[in-house]
């Protein structure tokens, strides 16, 4: 009977070490400097996340081959939060707690980055996070960074070009209810102050396979000019196909290029403020396109960008301060960094915790499936 | 072997898992205990699901929509009115049972394929509640700063402390609920699932408890819902999709719906196995449904039917 | 609101519904053949839907054989499914529920394998007619929706006749309803069995190449059809053949016109709403007749 019992518990022995992680090891000076990050690279923000860890393994890569952070290695620990806050809050608990990162990147979406912020809002722990300015709790974050700007700033670019570079006063919107939803915010917020009168607004869900009808909607109360706000090429062929010939103005988070392949002949007189047109990049965006180009064989676009830009901005702020300096001392570093990044130039001072201004959008315009920079520049 | 060992080995056999189980916190990596964590929570609210199935034949689709209701009253009673930890949980149970009672009566009067789209319906109907009236749920910005559970001074802030909170909670529930399977209740569950017409002669109002298990199920979901919004300090929509209603009945299944404690073997494998699959890279999608698909044509009765069978016929060749 | 935008509504509505009846039509033919309801019906769709997308984007294929190709690559896939998987768990006692996650299981396993191999693009597949419209009273419509809406009633109408006429249907209709006594009048009953997948993954795959070029290609599209499917088979009467359609057609008429005459953020949970109200008042479905309630 002794034997069968320690077979029994043999097995639950045999177990545990299934549950148990490697212990980490004492960092020496070849130590490779870790930074995690929490993307969403599954899931409806996968769209968001892929093209986000091209940027950073690219940046660190160049960052590596230019002797890392003070002759140590730069690692950035790349994790899939599915798209969901909740998985995104364990993933940062995970990596802050089991890998020792000293900065979180990420995540990708504005839940997940308010859930992963609680983490990091705890202990001080400098997170630069590839969404907008999200619900008003953040404001009190004193390590949170956004590499993106405020919704609020996207709502005014999109106003500044309809008022400015359209001069138009009829607006009609068709948006979806995430990414959408918070942009359409801000532009009822602001439409006022440029002058500018929603005739329409159409919401549809997150993922929706069809929005016809709601297009349709938006062309019955005929206005002079269409906002499309959306993660996916769906609103965009629904808007033409029910004739929808108004010009279409658009929004950062709808312009990348898998859309515009899946929008095929109706990717046409769309209209993006946006950061980055790869095709004619700006003299600051030359050296990331090339080399992006290079590695990959295609075209960057904002979130590529973004990764990019997050992966400089931590690689900077640990080489000033050296890695082992504390979170408090990293986060300083970067309030303090004047960051000319591939995006904009960023200011993590500033109130909204990111310093982009009107100034740094770029607008471009879809000609026959082509991006082309608009003349266009707001004040 | 000598007859007596009968009675002290499954002794012995739960005193090991009970050490092995209070050890884990210990040797685990942080990571691996919050996902324990949450395997505890998919336990709880995979239990309602389970039982529905296995002891009245419903499948239910609806189960994201009360873990959703717990989990948004503990975001609206603490974090937005700072009102002590107990309201939030009571207030989403007493919510989440009014409204499965106030729905579950019309449509348990439904069965089958029905009965599982209409919890479907309901499912799909509250994730778009759950974004639209983002006044009480914050939209997709979703709800922050949710309290920890805090007893006596010790403060549930971190996986390992968490997980001595939600697992006595859900082992407590599994006993719970292999005591109702024995008792009077139980007997007329089980008369309506295998022979429903002789129920209704006995004198036994089917649809009523139908209903009251409906509503079971539903404190049960909206408890798990209430800890969740506890445990991760924020809320937001997606959490309560209607992908997350598929993998608690997915869980209830795998695990066998036939055995008090399948679901948590179920939680297990759906919280624990994807992650570590994700060290295959981008293929970890494929090899997790190829896993359910194995797992479903290997072990139809669940992993809990399966242990138990095996148990049961080590009995038989030992006795 | 003008009679203009309820008569676009409508026609978008009924395009829609088409969609979802298509699916549903799938889903109750594998239903009335086996009993399982198969929640993979909209990858079939996929399925063919990403094979002509292949054949005509990488290997240059002219529309029409790629088109042919991909129909009957989701026959085959439907056929596989039905040896591979579902035969060896109906040996060993498969329950309605086990079946619902086999194929739940399989729906993931083909997105993620889309996912993995071709990407996560939307493609665009071309339409019959190309992208050109009608325009009946201010409204337009798409040429490919009138193509989609008449070949779904011919699938209809075939599988009808092909139920009630063909000997090889009602050796199907018999193996499906009464297996023992099938089998003693000499009914090879598990060919029957797999024969009836292969012609929900012909039915799917012919969806696909419907449905492409209104809502595009890409990996995620399975489950979403699949839940409408789903609805509209059910609504309709699983046991009836023109069920799925009108089902289909009821679901997609009532998004519609929910969108224009309340609101389009409540869409869903208006159409839901009704569904369930149907659902009690009609419990044998929108064509049911005397049949077991809820299939």
């Amino acid at each position: 009977m002794k034997q069968s019992l320690r077979r029994r518990m043999f097995l639950p022995l045999l177990l545990l070490p299934l549950f148990a992680g490697i212990p980490a090891c004492e960092q020496a000076d070849d130590q490779p400097v870790k930074v995690g990050a929490v993307l969403s690279l599954t899931g409806p923000g996968a769209g968001l996340g892929g093209p986000e860890r091209n940027g950073i393994l690219l940046a660190q890569k160049l960052i590596n081959e230019r002797g890392g952070i003070n002759g140590r290695p730069l690692e950035v620990i790349i994790e899939d939060d599915g798209s969901k806050a909740d998985i995104a809050k364990s993933k940062a608990e995970g990596l802050i707690h089991g890998e020792n990162v000293v900065a979180l990147l990420g995540p990708s979406l504005t839940a997940s980055t308010g859930a992963a912020a609680s983490v990091t809002n705890r202990i001080g722990m400098p997170q630069l996070c590839m969404t907008g300015l999200g619900p008003e709790i953040e404001l009190s974050y004193k390590s949170l960074f956004h590499m993106l700007p405020p919704q609020s700033l996207n709502a005014r670019a999109m106003l500044e070009y309809l008022s400015k570079g359209l001069n138009v006063r009829q607006l009609g919107v068709l948006y979806d209810s995430g990414y959408g939803q918070l942009v359409m915010t801000h532009i009822e917020n602001h439409a006022g102050d440029y002058g500018i009168n929603i005739v329409a607004a159409e919401k549809f869900e997150v993922g929706a396979t069809d929005v016809s009808t709601q297009a349709a909607k938006v062309r019955a109360a005929k206005p002079e000019v269409v906002g499309i706000i959306a993660t996916s090429p769906v609103p965009f062929r629904n808007a033409r196909q029910m004739r929808i010939t108004q010009p279409i103005v658009s929004a950062v988070g709808s312009s990348s290029y898998e859309y515009v392949k899946g929008m095929g002949e109706f990717a046409d007189d769309i209209v993006f403020p946006e950061f980055i047109v790869s095709e004619d990049p700006l003299p600051h965006q030359k050296e990331f396109v090339d080399l992006f180009v290079k590695e990959y064989g295609t075209l960057p676009k904002t979130y590529d960008a973004a990764g990019w830009d997050a992966t400089h901005v931590i690689a900077q702020a640990l080489s000033e301060v050296g890695p082992d300096a504390g979170s408090e001392a990293i986060a300083e570093a970067i309030r303090a960094n004047r960051y000319r990044g591939v995006i904009a130039s960023f200011n993590f001072a500033a109130p909204d915790m990111t310093g982009i201004e009107l100034e740094s959008y770029t607008y471009s315009k879809l000609v026959d499936g082509n991006y082309t920079r608009l003349p266009f520049t707001a004040k | 072997m000598p007859s007596t060992a009968a009675g002290t080995k499954p002794t012995l056999l739960w005193v090991a898992a009970l050490l092995l189980w209070a050890a884990l916190p210990f040797v685990a990596t942080r990571h691996m205990v919050d996902l324990l964590v949450f395997a505890g929570l998919y336990s709880i609210a995979g239990l309602g699901v389970a039982f529905l199935l296995g002891q009245c034949g419903i499948v239910n689709l609806a189960q994201s929509v009360f873990y959703g209701i717990g989990a948004y009253s503990v975001a609206w009673f603490c974090a937005r009115k700072g009102l002590p930890v107990p309201v939030g949980i009571a207030s989403g149970i007493v919510l989440s049972v009014a409204m499965a009672a106030v729905v579950g009566w019309p449509i348990l009067r439904l069965s089958g394929y029905f009965l599982a789209l209409a919890t479907l319906a309901l499912g799909i109907i509250a994730q778009v509640l759950f974004l639209e009236w983002d006044w009480i749920t914050g939209g997709t910005l979703g709800i922050g700063g949710i309290p920890f559970i805090e007893i006596l001074g010790f403060t549930f802030d971190t996986p390992a402390r968490f997980y001595f909170l939600v697992w006595p909670v859900a082992l407590l529930l599994l006993v719970l609920h292999h005591n109702l399977l024995h008792s009077r209740a139980g007997l007329a569950l089980r008369a309506m699932r295998d022979e429903p017409d002789a129920a209704a002669v006995l004198g036994i109002d089917i649809h009523k408890l139908k209903v009251q298990m409906f509503m079971l199920s539903a404190m049960l979901g909206s408890l798990a819902g209430s800890l969740f919004a506890h445990y991760v300090t924020f809320v937001s929509v997606d959490s309560f999709a209607i992908d997350r209603a598929i993998s608690f009945l997915l869980l209830a299944v795998l695990g066998g719906v036939y055995t008090v404690w399948g679901p948590v073997l179920g939680a297990l494998f759906i919280t624990i196995l994807p992650q570590w699959l994700s060290r295959l890279g981008d293929i970890h999608a494929f090899v997790f449904a190829a896993a359910l698909i194995a797992a479903v044509i290997l072990l139809p009765e669940g992993f809990g039917g399966a242990v138990t069978n095996w148990w049961q016929r080590r009995r038989t060749r030992r006795a | 609101m003008s009679p203009d935008l309820l008569f676009q509504s409508v026609l978008t509505g009924l395009t829609n519904g088409f969609v979802y009846g298509l699916i549903g039509l799938g889903i109750a033919s594998i239903f009335r053949g086996t009993r399982i309801i198969n929640a993979m019906q909209g990858d079939f769709a996929l399925i063919g839907g990403i094979t002509a997308v292949l054949l005509l984007e990488r290997q240059g294929w002219p529309m029409l054989p790629a088109f042919v190709a991909a129909v009957l690559i989701g026959g085959a896939a439907g056929w596989l499914l039905e040896v591979l998987l579902v035969r060896p768990l109906r040996r060993r006692g498969g329950t309605e529920d086990s079946y619902l996650l086999l194929t739940l299981g399989c729906a993931f396993a083909v997105s993620a394998l889309v996912l993995y191999f071709v990407g996560r693009d939307s493609h665009a597949l071309p339409g019959i007619g190309g992208e050109g419209i009608v325009v009946i009273a201010d409204a337009a419509m798409r040429i490919h929706a009138l193509w989609l809406i008449a070949i779904s009633l011919a699938v209809m109408l075939t599988l009808r006749l092909f139920y009630s006429r063909t000997s090889l249907g009602l050796s199907m209709m018999a193996a499906a309803l009464d297996p023992q006594g099938a089998l003693t009048t000499g009914i090879n009953v598990p060919l029957m069995r797999t024969l009836t997948f292969a012609l929900g993954g012909l039915v799917g795959g012919l969806a696909g190449i419907l449905v492409g070029p209104l809502i595009t290609v890409y990996f995620d599209m399975g489950l979403l059809l699949t839940l409408k499917g789903f609805a509209a088979a059910i609504l309709g009467g699983l046991a009836n053949p023109m069920g799925a359609i009108v089902g289909g057609v009821t679901l997609g008429l009532l998004e519609s016109i929910a969108i224009v005459t309340i609101s389009s953020g409540y869409k869903d949970v208006i159409a839901m709403v009704i569904l369930i109200i149907i659902m009690i008042v009609m419990p044998n479905g929108l064509l049911g007749r005397r049949t077991r309630k809820g299939g």
